[in-house]
């Protein structure tokens, strides 16, 4: 029992990391109609930046946040603007072939810029516990966790209620009728994608301090993604924290009971179930 | 002689040129051949469902992945000769097709893309879990050292798949497809019956990308779980029927020919940084001809140097 509830719990923890790590992509992909192939490979930069502000400049991962997700967001407004501004309009094949080139690229000069080790950040708190009961709670971990949910939250709240996140919505629904009430499309569509790489960045971050990074990483990492936004749906970022968690606790509970080797097919037999029954997601609306 | 009538001959000029290739090429033009020669059949067997049908399937790897095992479980477990694994291989990717084909093709876009590519990541860690399968070491196929025979083989199945494409394009069937990919709820309406034609395009594509797996197992004698179902093989042959054309006959094909040979020069010449350029290659493809060699060439005449901006300026925001 105890065991279990030490699993569901560690599932629960990685859950929210996925959610934050997916709500980017989902973002880009219910606004730009582009599902981003490099999306994992911005989550990798963002975890590198992070490794290298905590040992190049002693800036601690968490505090180092926000030096991420500016930087990062500046990338994706240009990566947006300069590139994937040519291609918005063309079939679905080109947007997914031009990221998936996008990913080759980053992935080399990663390997060439940062090597091909794997890097962890290590904080003096890393090794933390606290024990509730019979479940240990590690605090990295946990941290972690917290951040990714009350930002995937803001991210709600962003928007719900701001002037820019309505506009945002406003375009997922209705490009043509979005622009006949003022809003500039290629300004917002690469603030929608900086904003997608800015939360990649911050995953990237909160990735790098409770697991390994290496410049490979991204590919599984965009799959993952792509599995929590249709489990969750793509109109609603809570649906990425359910999708997160459901995910993570399904893995965990795959990892204990079935095997390691089955942690993946689990999720994604999940997924292809999860696309048949209710393709739009859990939570979203019906299309 | 009419311009069609010219394209078919010089087409069957270039086949038998290429069929002359292993008289006097040299092994290393030979392995080279082999390769490419299955990556377009791989390509070809994409447009089938991915270009004419407008499903993008990332599910294709896995095909491949059966058409390898079935030939590597009938000679490594049962000792039985090529031509039974061929067809065992051919067998199992059919029948994954129809079975897995029914309710993955309900769904569009986006979402069968991920569906398939669940699938295929799915499987591999399955096939890592079968015992017959050699689990999670793989299988030692009996070598056969006979690169000529190879070379013909992966030739002549490049033909008839590219033959098959070709008759699409003639066809009641082909056309249905190509109803299916432009609107499918207007075919439906027209009398296309889109549930079977769909399974049939998915089960088509899926026998010749497990032929080629066959030949490309018995050819390496070597097979493991993650390069027989490897998703990167998938992306590849997504981006050669792209960048050839996808929906045109010989489009695929020379897309794969054209970009073997770039990553064959570039990986020769500046080992470290091959990929990159890959990467980059890429990227400006889809940017300056997003509808592929075969559209360049019918367009280009007429358009000249204007043509990449002319791209450019119809898909940008």
């Amino acid at each position: 029992m105890a065991l279990l509830a030490q699993v569901l719990l560690n599932g629960v923890l990685l859950g929210g990391l996925y959610a934050i790590m997916a709500l980017g992509l989902a973002l880009v992909w219910g606004v730009l109609n582009i599902v981003n192939l490099a999306h994992g490979a911005f989550i990798m930069l963002g975890g590198y930046l992070a490794w290298h502000l905590f040992t190049d400049l002693g800036i601690d991962p968490f505090l180092g946040l926000p030096i991420t997700a500016v930087a990062m967001f500046a990338l994706g407004y240009v990566v947006q603007r300069g590139l994937l501004n040519f291609v918005v309009r063309a079939p679905m094949f080109n947007t997914l072939l031009i990221t998936f080139g996008i990913e080759v690229v980053i992935t080399y000069l990663a390997q060439l810029a940062f090597s091909a080790d794997f890097r962890t950040i290590n904080p003096g708190y890393a090794g933390n516990n606290v024990k509730l009961g019979s479940v240990i709670i590690p605090e990295v971990r946990f941290i972690a966790f917290a951040v990714a949910i009350v930002l995937t939250l803001g991210m709600w709240i962003f928007l719900l209620k701001t002037r820019l996140g309505r506009a945002i919505r406003a375009t997922a629904q209705n490009l043509v009728a979005a622009r006949l009430y003022g809003v500039e499309p290629r300004h917002l569509y690469a603030m929608t994608f900086g904003i997608g790489i800015g939360l990649a960045g911050i995953a990237g971050s909160l990735y790098g301090a409770v697991s390994q990074i290496n410049p490979y990483i991204g590919a599984a990492l965009t799959a993952k993604c792509f599995a929590i936004s249709i489990i969750g749906g793509l109109d609603n970022p809570l649906g990425v924290i359910v999708g997160g968690i459901v995910l993570g606790v399904i893995e965990s509970l795959a990892l204990l009971y079935v095997g390691a080797t089955f942690g993946d097919v689990a999720s994604f037999c999940v997924l292809v179930a999860v696309l048949i029954i209710r393709p739009s997601g859990l939570l979203g609306r019906t299309a | 002689m009419t311009k069609p009538r010219l394209a078919i001959v010089a087409t069957a000029l270039v086949v038998l040129l290429l069929a002359a290739i292993p008289w006097f090429g040299s092994d290393v033009v030979v392995q080279f051949g082999i390769s490419t020669l299955l990556l377009a059949v791989l390509a070809q067997s994409w447009n089938i469902i991915g270009g004419y049908c407008g499903y993008p399937s990332f599910g294709n790897s896995t095909f491949y992945g059966l058409g390898s095992y079935g030939v590597a479980i009938a000679m490594a477990q049962w000792n039985l000769p090529f031509a039974v694994g061929m067809c065992l291989g051919a067998a199992l990717a059919v029948i994954f097709a129809f079975l897995l084909g029914l309710p993955v093709l309900r769904l569009k876009g986006h979402y069968f893309a991920i569906a398939t590519l669940a699938l295929a990541l799915a499987m591999t860690a399955i096939v890592s879990n079968v015992g017959i399968a050699g689990q999670n070491i793989g299988l030692v196929l009996p070598p056969l050292n006979n690169d000529f025979l190879f070379y013909e083989l992966s030739l002549g199945l490049l033909v008839i798949a590219t033959l098959v494409v070709f008759w699409l394009t003639k066809s009641r069937f082909g056309f249905g497809l190509i109803a299916i990919r432009e609107n499918e709820e207007a075919a439906a309406v027209m009398g296309v019956n889109t549930t079977l034609y769909k399974v049939l395009a998915f089960a088509l594509s899926g026998l010749f990308t497990a032929l080629a797996g066959g030949i490309h197992a018995y050819w390496i004698t070597f097979l493991d779980p993650d390069s027989a179902f490897d998703i990167g093989l998938n992306v590849k042959m997504i981006i050669m029927a792209v960048f050839g054309g996808p929906g045109s006959v010989l489009g695929p094909v020379l897309g794969a020919f054209v970009l073997s040979a770039i990553s064959e020069v570039l990986a020769s010449e500046i080992t470290t940084v091959a990929g990159l350029f890959f990467g980059v290659v890429v990227v400006a493809a889809v940017v300056l001809m997003p509808r592929g060699l075969a559209d360049l060439s019918r367009r280009f005449k007429s358009e000249g140097w204007r043509y990449f901006a002319n791209n450019i300026k119809n898909y940008r925001l």
